[in-house]
């Protein structure tokens, strides 16, 4: 459906996109993610006509995006970073601007602006002027007018900032459901919003890929490592250290916590082989120590975001 | 596609008309061209009705009034952001340079008829001619037309409504009156043809009094066209930064 090649995008000297490629496939929930200044905008900017590239291509549904422009606009729904709209019309008036921009007619055009109110919850400010409306309405009025065509491809910038935690649930539903159907991109700095609705993740830094996949491809590729969070109970504090070192299942001791004389709190890197976890459950019964509490701990997307783009940030420099 | 130039213009009406911007710059209009019918006025002798010097200000009231209208369209967008809605919403660059146009050019229109009003109606009392004032008319509207078409383009050029007022008044006061340097000082006659060519103010003289000239119409019709296209050119431009 998408596809990525190569692209670049400097602006002036600044070299905001350098180089990306990713393909996203019919149906697929795509989430951009990256810190400030990643170039996440940037490559919606591009995706949807807004700007060209300074290298590099983008086909939709086979089109270049620089080559069939209209036909490829036709089929995207965008909500641009920070909504923008129209301040001096009233939200009716916008949707129906959008709805006319969108050559919507007759039964469907009343039936697709009803329907977009229904669904981004805009009845009760209808006929509101839009400068008048709290950020998170105006978020939904974007949301609103991304969708009121019914696209294909849905591109949505930080769809979610400035919405209330109910309005957010909402909205993600709603990306969701419509993301059935449809091919969609989202950006945003919420890691759980990735988790919650994203099929897969790019991740972006400065202008590059730091890693693609679904979240549990993304955690394989970049370590086999594993956490453990284990509380023991023991005859001695004193000992078990060197014991520890000496286990050849643990990588690393990242938390080492006496609690009282009998009991330590530890949190454990393990070696990345798949047998480690049941290796140190055997040996902890060997050295006769006692599991009060035993808890292994899934490489978080939060703990993947801040490793690649900060370890990338160091790279760069 | 006509139809999606309408809706530009739609827009940009009912943007223009929710806003007091429309409603200020329309009285300020008409009170003044009325103090202006008023002084002219009291220098024509009762019972002659010509408007030739009421027409005659028009150019220099259009300095002003023209940024003030086009002054926003795409400041305001590119400030705001909109302007990426606008690009991304399946228009092709002329429509929308076209739909901004048709909307300012329909304001002026409706400005400039209602201005008519009173000394049309002064003139009813005298004698009067209807050839003149048509003409008049015409140039009026044509001017205005090229006017727009200048300052739509140098509002395209910033995101800054008062700058673009202040560039776009400048290049019509240049553009208007350049061929008044002939009458200030002595230029090789090319020179001063090539000025006058390039005068707004010397091509609407001719239809203030009264003379339809289709070298004239034609001038007129071709600034437009130029300014309009540069418009388009520079929204394709920006794509590459
Ligand atoms: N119009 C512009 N002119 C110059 N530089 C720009 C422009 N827009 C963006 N940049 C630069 O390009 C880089 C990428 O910006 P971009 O907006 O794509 O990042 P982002 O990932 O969307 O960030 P955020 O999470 O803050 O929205 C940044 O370094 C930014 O300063
Ligand atoms: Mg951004």
């Amino acid at each position: 459906m998408i596809e990525v090649k190569n692209l670049g995008k400097n602006y002036g000297s600044c070299k905001a996109v350098k180089g990306v490629g990713f393909n996203v496939h019919n149906g697929e929930i795509v989430g951009l993610l990256g810190p400030n200044g990643a170039g996440k905008t940037t490559i919606m900017k591009i995706l949807t006509g807004y700007l060209y590239p300074t290298f590099g291509t983008v086909m939709i549904d086979s089109k270049d995006v620089v080559d069939h422009a209209n036909t490829i606009k036709a089929m995207i729904g965008y909500l641009p970073e920070n909504s923008p709209l129209y301040t001096d019309l009233n939200v009716y008036e916008y949707l129906n601007f959008v709805a006319d921009a969108r050559h919507l007619v007759n039964e469907q055009r009343k039936e697709r602006i009803q329907w977009v109110i229904d669904e981004c919850g805009l009845k009760s400010v209808l006929y509101k002027n839009i400068s008048e409306l709290s950020k998170g309405f105006k978020q939904r009025a974007g949301l609103a007018q991304a969708m009121i065509h019914d696209p294909k491809i849905l591109i949505l910038d930080e769809p979610t900032t400035g919405l209330d935690p109910n309005q957010i649930l909402d909205i993600r539903d709603l990306i969701k459901r419509m993301g059935k159907e449809k091919t969609t991109i989202i950006s945003t700095h919420i890691l759980q919003e990735v988790e919650a609705i994203c099929n897969r993740v790019l991740i972006l830094n400065e202008g590059e890929i730091v890693a693609q996949g679904t979240t549990e491809e993304i955690g394989k590729e970049l370590k086999g490592e594993e956490l453990l969070h284990l509380t023991l109970k023991v005859e001695d504090t004193g000992s078990v250290k060197q014991e520890l070192v000496n286990c050849n299942n643990i990588e690393k001791v990242l938390v080492y916590e006496e609690q009282d004389k009998h009991r330590l709190k530890l949190k454990l890197s393990l070696k990345s082989h798949k047998d480690a976890l049941e290796g140190i459950f055997d040996w902890t019964v060997s050295k006769g120590y006692k599991i009060l509490a035993m808890v292994p701990e899934k490489i978080s997307l939060e703990d993947i975001f801040i490793k690649l783009t900060r370890e990338g940030g160091d790279n760069a420099r | 596609m006509l139809a999606n130039i309408l809706t530009i213009t739609k827009k940009e009406l009912k943007s223009y008309y929710n806003s007091p911007i429309a409603y200020i710059v329309k009285a300020v209009f008409l009170v003044f061209m009325s103090l202006w019918l008023f002084t002219v006025n009291q220098f024509i002798p009762r019972g002659i009705a010509d408007l030739r010097i009421y027409f005659m200000m028009i150019p220099y009231v259009f300095i002003f009034f023209i940024p003030a209208i086009t002054m926003r369209s795409w400041a305001e967008e590119r400030k705001m952001g909109t302007e990426e809605l606008l690009l991304t919403l399946p228009f092709k660059e002329y429509e929308l340079v076209l739909g901004k146009f048709m909307a300012a050019f329909f304001l002026l229109v409706i400005m400039f008829c209602a201005s008519l009003v009173l000394p049309v109606s002064l003139s009813a009392l005298g004698d009067f001619e209807w050839g003149q004032i048509i003409a008049q008319y015409i140039g009026v509207i044509l001017f205005g037309g090229a006017c727009i078409s200048v300052g739509l383009f140098v509002s395209s050029l910033s995101r800054n409504q008062i700058i673009s007022f202040i560039f776009s008044a400048l290049t019509l006061f240049l553009i208007i009156i350049i061929s008044e340097v002939n009458r200030m000082i002595e230029l090789p006659l090319v020179i001063g043809n090539f000025l006058n060519a390039l005068s707004f103010n010397y091509h609407f003289e001719a239809f203030s009094r009264g003379l339809i000239d289709t070298r004239d119409i034609m001038y007129f019709v071709l600034v437009s066209g130029f300014f309009l296209y540069l418009n388009g050119k520079v929204l394709v431009f920006r794509k590459w930064l």
